[in-house]
């Protein structure tokens, strides 16, 4: 087991454990972060996991964890890892069974005194608009045909019935389509799952947030972001639902064998991998793209719905708002994408579980509306606590394939937290904050209590301090719906 | 007589499992699922029979947890008892009987092949899953 002493501090936020470390290990693996953080990546198996990803063939650069690391299965959470596209892998483990889990924000025009009067209601509404919890069934019904639409053009299939604007696929990662999806690649059972629930938040640590900025940091940039002090955003974090579970879990029953076909040591089973050009490779990236696509436009409609219910309740009472898209990141996807390694082009695969694209001016990735200032990185914080929008910088371009946080980061394992609150409690404390609450689980709130998460402010000060991104506004809470 | 144990995890579940035997471990692992999930049954019971195979054991101890949760979730129903008319460490052909569910639990997506293993000791067979929740 790897120790705090075997890891080489390379400056004040990021530490690395050399690949003479381990003779399996075919990169050094390093983790970002504070001496705080770096201290509480040691109290699970978040770093022995880390070590795993750094022996798996192919591996460009480094295995890599950002500061809201902790322990997953596979990957850890917070793991960043690129593969050779030519000779590289592709592994599911390294992605996670909710495909393109994600956040999107809507800014307003709203001044959160304006819509005070009328929080409790317009939670209510979203409530009854955003269909939450267990393998419940989503706003929209689509057909069978309309699904392979979903699948393969993502965003653009709620653009044509409605659900979105040119505007928002502008401001989604890859505009709300990842190429390369094949409908037919998906398993029967994740579309029969994931076709009666497209328009839903689904339970766990998915959530619908109406918050207040309360603080900018770079003027300039949250300008062209649309983020004005006062105003209030609305964050959906979810992903792709049972369809995406199922895509997972098929793969990596099929992708069992492919380790011993190929010739690829895992350290962990959960890490099986295929190459990226092979038939088990292509069908793989071809599911994930399609379920990252269901999920993109699992959002797209959800967006819808919060506009819708802003309306009903505004009515005649508040006029000349809007909502309009700040940006939709994903933070469990495998991409491929083109980086400079060693000073030359190179076409990759990089895997973020739990980890956000962060990509810095001008990348020809990025819409004209944030080529000058880089790519909005929405970090939500714990329930009940700040969250923060961040952008892409040149560091991470050269550092972390374009990658940064995506969370607080848990801390506290579920039954921990269940024996430190109850639902009930974690409610009260939070109406104590001013913050209304819904959900359909008081359990569910209790596992996701914010005591059970890192200090997010520590997670953004790492991430910032190592320049993987810089702050551009912080929002708080006034209202939760928890799935 | 089998049983389980809640394991402390950062971010998911996992379960510490014994069974005097193979089909004990399946049951006793899908029972230890089941009171995670769910909170509360009501009403007449259910039967569905089900039949997976797998390249080995740890593989349809994954499949099988996993064919649960998706049964769950389609029919709504808490899956408590288990004949298994065949458990090899490849396959299995079972009978499932369940209760329609009145109150969830915690969400579970799937059980994981996290650092999966099953070990035959003198007592029957151990071990530990991982859930991603």
């Amino acid at each position: 087991m790897a120790e705090k002493k075997d890891f080489k501090q390379v400056s004040a936020y990021v530490w690395e454990l050399p690949q003479s470390y381990d003779k399996r290990m075919r990169a050094p693996a390093r983790i970002y972060g504070n001496a705080e953080i770096f201290d509480l990546a040691f109290r699970d198996t978040s770093v022995q996991q880390l070590i795993n990803v750094a022996m798996l063939p192919g591996i460009v650069g480094r295995a890599m964890a950002m500061p809201d690391m902790h322990q997953g299965y596979g990957f850890p959470i917070g793991g960043v890892a690129a593969f050779r596209s030519d000779d590289g892998i592709i592994s599911p483990g390294g992605v996670g069974y909710d495909i393109n889990c994600g956040v999107r924000m809507l800014a307003s025009s709203l001044h959160h005194e304006e819509i005070a009067p009328y929080l409790e209601t317009l939670n209510a509404a979203l409530y009854r608009a955003c269909p939450s919890g267990v393998g419940g069934d989503g706003a929209v019904k689509v057909s069978e045909r309309e699904l392979d639409t979903v699948l393969e053009q993502g965003s653009g299939w709620a653009l044509q019935h409605g659900y979105a604007t040119r505007d928002d696929l502008e401001r989604t990662e890859d505009n709300g389509c990842i190429p390369g999806a094949r409908a037919d690649a998906v398993p029967s059972r994740a579309r029969e799952r994931g076709r009666p629930q497209m328009g839903s938040l689904g339970a766990g640590n998915h959530f619908l947030e109406i918050d207040v900025i309360d603080e900018i940091y770079d003027p300039d940039i949250a300008q062209a972001f649309g983020l004005v002090k006062g105003n209030i955003v609305v964050q959906i974090h979810c992903g792709s639902r049972g369809l995406g579970h199922e895509v997972c879990a098929q793969y990596l029953k099929q992708l069992q064998g492919a380790p011993a076909r190929y010739g690829i040591e895992i350290a962990d089973r959960e890490l099986v991998a295929a190459p990226v050009d092979s038939p088990e490779g292509r069908d793989y990236l071809a599911a994930m793209a399609a379920a990252a696509n269901y999920a993109f436009a699992n959002r797209q409609v959800l967006a819808h719905f919060v506009r819708g219910a802003f309306e009903q309740v505004l009515a005649g009472q508040v006029s000349d708002w809007e909502l309009h898209q700040v940006y939709d990141v994903t933070h469990n996807i495998a991409k491929i994408e083109t980086h400079a390694v060693g000073g030359k082009q190179q076409r990759l695969i990089v895997h973020r579980k739990g980890a956000t694209r962060a990509f810095a001016p001008g990348r020809p990735e990025l819409p004209a509306v944030y080529q000058a200032t880089g790519q909005p990185v929405l970090v939500p914080g714990s329930m009940g606590t700040a969250s923060y929008v961040l952008v892409g910088t040149e560091t991470a371009m050269a550092e972390t394939f374009g990658s940064s946080c995506h969370g607080a980061g848990r801390m506290m394992s579920r039954n921990a937290a269940l024996r430190d609150k109850r639902g009930e409690q974690v409610r009260d404390e939070l109406r104590k904050q001013g913050i209304t609450v819904r959900t359909g689980s008081l359990k569910g709130l209790a596992e996701e209590a914010p005591s059970a998460y890192k200090d997010v402010d520590l997670v953004i000060d790492s991430v910032t301090g190592a320049g993987i991104a810089r702050k551009v506004a912080r929002v708080t809470p006034l209202a939760v719906i928890k799935g | 007589m089998g049983r389980w144990r809640a394991v402390d995890h950062t971010a998911d579940f996992a379960l510490h499992v014994w069974g005097d035997d193979l089909p004990d471990l399946f049951a006793t692992a899908a029972q230890g699922m089941a009171a995670l999930t769910v909170a509360e049954t009501a009403g007449t019971s259910v039967m569905l029979d089900v039949t997976l195979d797998a390249l080995d054991v740890e593989g349809l101890l994954v499949d099988w947890l996993n064919e649960l949760l998706y049964l769950s979730e389609r029919h709504e129903v808490c899956w408590t008892a288990f004949v298994f008319a065949e458990l090899s460490p490849v396959a299995l052909q079972a009978t499932l009987t369940g209760v329609p569910i009145a109150e969830r639990g915690s969400y579970i997506k799937a059980a994981t092949y996290h650092n999966l293993a099953v070990h035959a000791t003198p007592e029957g067979f151990e071990t530990e899953i991982v859930f991603d929740t």
